[in-house]
């Protein structure tokens, strides 16, 4: 049987043409779609994509990445509200610990005052100042129920501050060292010469009854003497300001080292103390021993 | 001189053998594969009747990748077999057989090129595999199958040529 010679059409070489094909074809078809028939698809479908994914990812990438900046810059907003909030209340907690932190430093500066001074040294609050008015003076919160008298020395770390010029049952006024009816006997200190301090007011003061003999330089220190048997020899009462000739005796303004005006807690001294109060003696701390070899 | 196709009977019967042989080679994959090129090759293809040389083209390919059992898809040695059997029937039909000398180099070529067409397919097929040196083996056997194969199909159909 001659295929070449026959016509196309449903004869029996027609038939076997087809079969042949249809074989041919379908064989390759199953060929070519393989183990995974979706493959070929995908790889395709992948290359055509891979430029609209790389797009999609990189976007995604930025997006992600802005999102994060974002993210961090709230976070970092909210921080720094937290902050300013508590930096406000603890601005607030430190004004309010302001006050008493200065008391407890002035009290501290008072105890090591009274380290310093071998006497039986009171302590009292200044609860009123009528400095400003016409012989005015503090008003401390103890009196007579602390065994306080009359004419005791007041002092504070910086120099003295005055005398006690009346006593109450729980209450004291003190007259301040600058006041014109207020007197202490005091010292210079290079020269020795002595004398008595009368008060100008605005925390200054002039000595008199020093000789025009004597030799005072300005910026000298002004010690209490110890005559007036109110403050022990020594103490110190402020430095001299200003030196003047006159036809007796020298004038002498003397700025008082003591803040009269910004006082918080006195010291005061014992009626009556001794003229030389000596500053106890501190043996000094031995040094540990190292041994050799030892950090 | 043109020499005549031999007739189907004796076509059949012997691809119907050599079909046989394939599959009774399995264990020998060398002296298959033989076979299989010596089949789809110079039994099966036939001038002017490609159906029944197709099947058994076909029926060769699937009996030796079923019995390699080494690809995940089958088809492409089949597909491929097909192809070749189809190539040579027309071969056969458009330059007519003259003698022995021309029928080995027509069947070394149409070796080379079932090799390259066979590992082709089942490339696409079921992916990279092992090309083996089954192609060589049946390349290098040209001369004897293929003097087999001119004993048995043309050398005995009158052709003077015994």
């Amino acid at each position: 049987m001659a295929v070449r010679t026959s016509k196309w059409g449903w004869n029996p070489a027609g038939w076997q043409r087809s079969a042949v094909i249809l074989l041919w074809l379908g064989h390759g078809i199953w060929v070519l779609l393989g183990a995974n028939p979706g493959r070929h698809w995908t790889s395709v479908a992948e290359a055509v994509s891979r430029p609209s994914q790389s797009l999609a990812s990189r976007w995604e990438t930025w997006r992600a990445a802005r999102r994060e900046t974002a993210r961090g810059l709230a976070g970092t907003r909210a921080e720094n509200a937290r902050l300013s909030a508590e930096l406000a209340q603890l601005k607030t907690q430190a004004a309010q610990e302001a006050p008493r932190l200065s008391e407890a430093e002035a009290a501290v500066r008072l105890l090591g005052l009274k380290r310093q001074i071998p006497l039986d040294l009171k302590a009292a609050r200044v609860i009123f100042s009528t400095r400003p008015a016409t012989f005015g003076g503090m008003i401390l919160d103890r009196g007579q129920d602390l065994g306080l008298v009359a004419d005791q020395g007041v002092l504070v770390p910086e120099g003295i501050v005055g005398r006690l010029w009346s006593v109450s049952g729980t209450q004291s006024k003190v007259l301040p060292a600058d006041a014109p009816n207020a007197s202490v006997a005091v010292m210079l200190m290079r020269s020795r010469a002595m004398g008595v301090l009368q008060g100008l007011g605005s925390g200054r003061a002039l000595i008199r009854y020093v000789s025009n003999q004597e030799v005072v330089q300005v910026g000298e220190a002004v010690l209490t003497s110890g005559l007036d048997r109110v403050f022990p020899r020594g103490l110190l009462v402020g430095y001299v300001a200003e030196v003047a000739q006159s036809d007796l005796e020298l004038r002498v303004i003397v700025h008082l080292s003591a803040p009269l005006d910004r006082l918080d807690a006195v010291l005061l001294l014992p009626p009556q103390p001794p003229l030389e109060v000596q500053p106890p003696f501190l043996a000094p701390v031995p040094k540990p021993q190292r041994k050799r070899g030892t950090p | 001189m043109r020499i005549p196709a031999p007739s189907a009977t004796r076509q059949n019967l012997l691809c119907a053998a050599a079909l046989g042989l394939i599959f009774l080679s399995a264990p020998f994959p060398g002296i298959q594969v033989i076979l299989h090129a010596m089949l789809v090759l110079a039994l099966a293809p036939r001038s002017g009747d490609p159906l029944l040389g197709a099947l058994w083209a076909l029926a060769a390919g699937w009996t030796l990748e079923g019995s390699l059992r080494l690809y995940p898809h089958l088809g492409g040695t089949a597909w491929a077999d097909l192809t070749l059997t189809l190539l040579a029937g027309w071969m056969a039909g458009r330059w007519p057989l003259e003698g022995l000398k021309g029928w080995l180099v027509r069947l070394a070529s149409l070796s080379l090129l079932h090799a390259l067409l066979m590992h082709g397919a089942v490339r696409l097929a079921a992916g990279p595999h092992p090309w083996g040196l089954g192609w060589f083996w049946a390349l290098l056997s040209v001369p004897l199958w293929g003097w087999l194969t001119w004993r048995l199909l043309h050398a005995g159909a009158g052709s003077g040529r015994r």
